[in-house]
């Protein structure tokens, strides 16, 4: 990895002027002093140094059509740092975007203001086909806590302007966080209207907790869609093009780039970003993929398109099939986000992997959803009690879902319900360092359903150990309704779930030293273009009341 | 753990990261991947529902792990569902060839004869032999539904929608992609449809439904569904089937000038999924 610092350039109307190409090669290390201005350092994210010595690697400095067509944006906050992304894709469904081979100069600019007026850092990074022309800028010296705006720029084309956040200095006590989290987003089965409502609001950060794509065919025709997509869009995807082709087609949706401009987000995976219900290194069985080396170099597929198409540090850049996806964010000692990762070093569903009674397989006390690595990760945290509100930020229901109605206990065997071992474990644990404030947020059920956390379900005397927030699907499912038959028995059989609802959207959450405040948006209709987006409740925790209050908004 | 970062520079760039200390072992790094087609020359027939294929082996022989990019080119008229293939390919012992699929198909009126198609990347080459054979004969006492275009209402996962009309009605080679079966379980009806090359005088259909030794077609096979032409536009039923239990219904009709024949699938005999082996439709 290379440092490059790059003048500070203010008062210049055209902002992009005289910021010569050939003062920050990125193939050598340089600092340049800039009087006046603090120094600005940026860690350039694509792949590090192919210095090839024919005309492949000459840089192009114009594209004759415009590049930016996949949008732009931000994610994983720091204090001091956010990183900015963009793939260039002039022919988005084209291999590579329609370029090739010779990789293309992007410069870009971060602002404190929308209208670019004092820009505080900029640079050029030096997109790769090897990265399928995606950039990630690590940009460094930012103030904490503050709003800026950032734009690339090849040649005569600018970007849209996207806005980001950093998050408040270490140590420091912010008044209140306002952010968001979405899941599931199948593209052929809806219209992305709960993003354009998300990209009105303005969030300190947006988290994505899982299936951002699905491995899936589109189908003829793309479902509600009615576009006619390229063949490739027709196939499951396996190799790394397929997938770099999938990213391309979800991400060419209007309103989920608005949605990446509007805020920094911080984005793990489920299982839909390789396969469904991949665990480990073991695939689901009867797919394209059936052994498990040839389901290892479809997840180095998988991992490395996830990497070049997200907003993600080098940290998470993928070494063959193995990806570190489990990391955290801080925001002051208000709030600390414990992303998980619950695919990677999981055991194997029990049971066959459907809907069962706890069973022996389920109830193993050796088997885990984090593997000890994480887990052992995940409560040495618990013990440091960095902030009040101790957030799971993460792919699947913690809490014990009954699905079958009347005296049988019939539990889903890919969510924590099939992994009781391991709830028992980060719960418990979570209790014993006396964590003051546990909430989960996940998302994978395609409902929103809302429950109080206990160790250990099977004893009614259980106390409430923290709260979880399962936000439903962005599109998954299609139009879906209030509750239907599986939502109204998951809330007559658990009286721990204290909301459900079967409809699309996301979630909102202001959280303030007093108070976890949730707010279901819903979508009444994804099939078609441009629902009507509303507040179906808002839910409230707190501070140190693992209980879940109603109010208002049913 | 040692990294590396081992390039290799040309048309197709290859960058390969090493995840174990480097190997003294005698395998090559520079130009380390090896092509090669399974088959290793395919045929392919100028109609749009009798797609042909190959396997795409890409095996990484060297010592690093690599991402390879593989670009496909085809001559004449022969087309690829796919111009690149790129993958992770691991310098495992033993070694270990990952395998794309790539679609060949040719227009109607591609002109028969021999052709290739060509895969590249830095270092490697494999060319296919492609062999576009002549039409077959569409005349009197021919299939008209062979390899023509079929739609379905849907169509189930693991099939392809061109199954049922890839000139094979045998039914204990389900399990190989050699039918059609819906998508949806337990819903009804499912319509299949194979567009004609052009308006014929058709008087008889043949419809294949699932009958294998393992799944007979009195428990898999369709029970009630219905035998449409289309006339100028309009769905006309030709013949109404109830209570099937055979593998194969023939139905006979009065001569009608039709461009297109669906089958209305109303209900199988499990109740689950439409499933055809084939659809032929003659004139005499």
């Amino acid at each position: 990895m290379w440092l490059i610092c790059c003048p500070v350039m203010t008062g210049d109307r055209n902002p992009f002027r005289g910021l010569r190409l050939d003062a920050v090669d990125a193939t050598r290390r340089r600092f340049l002093t800039v009087t006046g201005a603090a120094m600005g350092l940026a860690v350039v994210g694509s792949l590090p140094g192919l210095a090839s010595a024919d005309g492949s690697a000459v840089e192009l400095t114009q594209l004759p059509e415009y590049p930016f067509a996949l949008g732009v944006a931000s994610g994983d906050p720091l204090s001091d740092s956010v990183v900015l992304w963009t793939r260039l894709a002039p022919r988005p469904l084209e291999p590579f975007g329609g370029l090739g081979p010779r990789p293309v100069m992007v410069q870009w600019q971060v602002a404190e203001d929308p209208a670019f007026r004092r820009v505080v850092r900029s640079g050029t990074a030096r997109a790769r086909r090897e990265g399928s022309y995606s950039v990630h800028i690590d940009v460094q010296g930012l103030r904490p806590w503050r709003e800026y705006w950032y734009r690339f720029r090849v040649g005569r084309h600018l970007s849209p302007v996207g806005r980001t956040r950093t998050a408040p200095e270490p140590g420091s006590s912010p008044q209140a966080l306002r952010f968001a989290f979405a899941s599931c987003q199948a593209y052929w089965e809806g219209f992305y209207t709960a993003y354009r409502d998300l990209a009105d609001q303005e969030h300190d950060v947006v988290f994505h907790l899982g299936d951002y794509l699905y491995e899936y065919s589109v189908g003829v025709g793309a479902g509600v869609r009615q576009q006619q997509l390229p063949a490739d869009t027709l196939r499951e995807t396996v190799t790394l093009d397929e997938y770099r082709g999938r990213y391309a087609l979800y991400k060419l949706d209007a309103d989920l780039q608005a949605a990446h401009a509007s805020a920094p987000w911080i984005v793990t995976m489920d299982d839909h970003e390789v396969e469904n219900n991949w665990a480990d290194e073991i695939p689901e069985g009867n797919t394209p993929t059936p052994t498990r080396n040839e389901f290892l170099v479809r997840r180095a597929n998988a991992f490395r398109a996830w990497w070049e198409h997200m907003p993600v540090r080098l940290s998470q850049q993928p070494i063959g099939p193995d990806l570190q996806l489990y990391r955290r964010f801080q925001y002051g000692d208000l709030v600390r986000f414990n992303l998980l990762d619950t695919r990677q070093y999981r055991d194997d569903q029990a049971a066959g992997d459907g809907s069962d009674p706890p069973n022996p397989g389920s109830l193993d006390p050796n088997r885990t959803i984090t593997g000890a690595e994480q887990e052992r990760w995940l409560l040495d945290g618990f013990a440091e009690r960095s902030a009040r509100w101790e957030v799971l930020a993460h792919q699947t229901a913690i809490a014990q879902l009954d699905t079958r109605a009347g005296a049988d206990v019939i539990v889903p065997m890919d969510t924590w319900d099939g992994y009781v071992a391991s709830r028992q474990r980060v719960l418990g644990g979570a209790a014993e360092r006396g964590v003051r404030n546990l909430i989960s947020i996940a998302g994978d059920l395609h409902r929103s359903v809302v429950s109080e956390l206990k160790a250990d379900y099977a004893d009614p005397n259980a106390p409430n150990i923290g709260t979880e927030f399962v936000g439903t699907s962005i599109s998954s499912g299609r139009d879906g309704m209030d509750n239907d038959e599986g939502g109204l028995t998951i809330l007559a059989e658990n009286p721990h779930v204290k909301f459900s609802n079967f409809q699309r959207g996301y979630v909102r959450v202001e959280v303030t030293p007093d108070q976890w405040l949730a707010d279901y948006r819903v979508v009444d209709r994804v099939t078609v273009p441009g629902g009507t987006v509303s507040t179906r409740t808002k839910l409230a925790v707190a501070d140190g009341d693992p209980s879940i209050h109603v109010v208002g908004g049913q | 753990m040692k990294r590396q970062i081992a390039v290799v520079a040309g048309s197709a760039t290859v960058l390969g990261v090493l995840t174990a200390v480097a190997s003294t072992a005698a395998r090559p790094d520079d130009d380390p991947v090896r092509l090669a087609a399974t088959p290793e020359a395919v045929q392919v027939v100028g109609l749009p529902c009798l797609p042909s294929s190959f396997q795409l082996g890409m095996t990484n022989i060297g010592s690093a792990d690599l991402y390879a990019d593989v670009e496909l080119a085809a001559d004449g008229p022969v087309v690829l569902d796919r111009r690149l293939v790129s993958s992770w390919l691991p310098a495992w012992e033993p070694d270990h060839t990952v395998n794309a699929r790539v679609g060949v198909t040719a227009p109607r009126d591609a002109e028969p004869g021999s052709y290739a198609v060509r895969a590249t990347t830095h270092g490697a080459e494999v060319t296919v032999p492609v062999e576009v054979l002549p039409q077959p004969p569409k005349g009197s006492g021919d299939d008209l539904a062979l390899g023509e275009q079929a739609v379905a209402s849907s169509t189930h996962a693991n099939f392809d929608v061109c199954g049922a009309v890839d000139g094979n009605t045998n039914s204990e080679q389900w399990d190989t992609l050699t039918g059609w079966n819906d998508g949806t379980s337990g819903v009804f009806p499912d319509t299949y449809d194979v567009a004609l090359a052009e308006p014929a005088p058709i008087s008889r259909v043949e419809t294949w439904t699932l009958d294998s030794t393992r799944y007979p077609a009195a428990r898999y096979g369709l029970r009630d569904f219905d035998v449409q032409v289309r006339v100028g536009g309009a769905w006309r039923t030709v013949h109404a089937v109830r209570g099937n239990t055979a593998g194969r219904v023939t139905s006979t009709f009065a001569p009608v000038t039709a461009d297109a024949v669906r089958i209305v699938g109303l209900a199988s005999n499990n109740r689950d999924y439409s499933r055809l082996i084939e659809v032929q439709v003659f004139t005499g």
